[in-house]
């Protein structure tokens, strides 16, 4: 039996057969927790995104209508969580100045992380050089699977612009990487 | 750009030797299609690298989290549209009894209330009248249409609207901007059309619709209760061109019967 399209199982849980959520859930929590872990390298925090994002979509599933692609409205709604996630942080961090040790702590795990998780593997350290809008449309042209037409979708542009756009990350990144070998 | 001129800038970009002005020519290039992201050795080759990049996988803790929102949003739902009906062997036994107390509650209390009980209970009634009408005026007030349903749907729990009550309604009829509203303020004003002021108003409101459902239904109502004086008015209704054409059939049928 043909498995069910995105867009049919997203059509379902329109209709609040909710039981389908979990199946776009195993679809897409590996896809959605590497992008979130690509861009914030933080594992706790990329489980916690990718859990609004889910509820973001089982709340607004009302304005799903089919047309476009389920992929795309997905990796859409996951930039605007990390989005709204990188706000409150910001604001959170200019009016809490008391836990500033907490913060620091917070650096400390995430190089630590780093370093255990990627094993000095030379490209995701190239990767986590890049600037962030450059990294996310790698990200998303990673687990989009190229599909630049749905990219556009999520980033609000034309296929084209983002050909263009990818090309300038995979540039820059080139050159991030040469300066690695060479310390190296 | 020929196809000639392209593939030696794609060669000089493999070679590492294109210039800042050829590799703004290759962005065009990319963006109208003309030259193809894996045209570029290097950068296709990286490309593929982060292809395959491994990806890590999130823990199972996740999967709990998920789930048990998930669990709460279904209950939500059910919570929404049904309730478990007891069963019938539980419930006739309650129900016969009460039945059998609130019977005897009423013969007791009729054979025993003096003529100033009478009064007192009328004089309750009356408050509780006015507690509803002044209830359903300040929710007319509401911003939400459901609030402002509820209100004209509390006219038909009263024994007798006052017109202060009435002339809401009106307001309701003619300005509310919710067609729903409107239409509900119309049914709860048909029980008052033995009033010749209220007549009247009914007729003076056929201009003031904009939605045919309430033109329609206004038109219809003049017909049931044959409104003769309706007829101009509803006339009036057929000038406006931008009327649908089933609407303008319906209110004609409703003139000739009418006439």
């Amino acid at each position: 039996m043909e498995a069910l399209s995105d867009n049919a199982l997203m059509m379902k849980v329109k209709e609040d057969d909710l039981g389908k959520m979990s199946l776009l859930f195993d679809r897409y929590k590996r896809p959605l927790y590497g992008f979130f872990y690509g861009l914030n390298k933080e594992q706790e925090l990329s489980e916690d995104l990718v859990q609004n994002t889910f509820l973001r979509i089982l709340k607004y599933r009302h304005l799903f209508h089919g047309e476009g692609d389920f992929r795309a409205w997905m990796f859409h709604i996951a930039r605007n969580v990390n989005n709204d996630h990188h706000r409150k942080k910001r604001v959170k961090a200019t009016e809490d100045l008391d836990n500033w040790q907490e913060r620091i702590g917070h650096h400390e795990n995430q190089s630590n992380e780093m370093q255990h998780n990627e094993e000095h593997n030379m490209l995701s350290m190239a990767m986590d050089r890049l600037p962030e809008d450059k990294r996310e449309v790698l990200l998303l042209s990673k687990f989009e699977e190229k599909k630049y037409s749905e990219i556009g979708e999520v980033l609000g542009c034309t296929e084209g612009a983002v050909k263009v756009k990818v090309f300038r990350a995979l540039q820059e990144l080139k050159v991030i990487y040469k300066q690695l070998e060479k310390s190296h | 750009m020929e196809k000639t001129q392209i593939e030696e800038l794609v060669a000089k970009y493999n070679e590492g030797v294109a210039d800042p002005k050829e590799i703004k020519w290759i962005e065009q290039l990319i963006e109208s299609g003309e030259i193809d992201l894996t045209q570029l050795r290097e950068l296709s080759g990286l490309d593929e690298q982060i292809q395959k990049m491994e990806v890590l996988s999130p823990s199972l803790n996740l999967d709990d989290r998920f789930y048990a929102a998930l669990a709460n949003e279904e209950k939500q739902i059910k919570k929404g549209t049904s309730f478990s009906m007891p069963s019938l062997s539980f419930l006739l036994p309650r129900l016969a009894m009460a039945a059998a107390l609130i019977l005897s509650g009423f013969g007791v209390g009729y054979f025993l209330q003096s003529p100033a009980q009478k009064s007192e209970v009328s004089e309750l009634s009356q408050e509780v009248n006015d507690l509803k009408e002044m209830m359903m005026l300040s929710l007319l007030e509401k911003e939400s249409a459901t609030q402002r349903l509820k209100a004209v749907s509390l006219t038909s729990e009263m024994s007798q609207a006052s017109e202060k009550v009435t002339n809401a309604l009106f307001v309701a009829l003619n300005q509310d901007d919710n067609v729903n509203v409107r239409l509900a303020a119309l049914e709860a004003l048909k029980p008052y059309v033995g009033k010749s002021s209220v007549r009247m108003k009914l007729i003076e409101s056929i201009e003031a619709q904009y939605s045919p459902l309430v033109q329609i239904a206004l038109a219809e109502l003049m017909v049931s209760i044959h409104e003769k004086k309706s007829v101009n008015a509803l006339r009036q209704l057929l000038e406006n061109e931008s009327m649908p054409k089933e609407v303008k059939t319906k209110i004609s049928e409703s003139i000739d019967v009418l006439i």
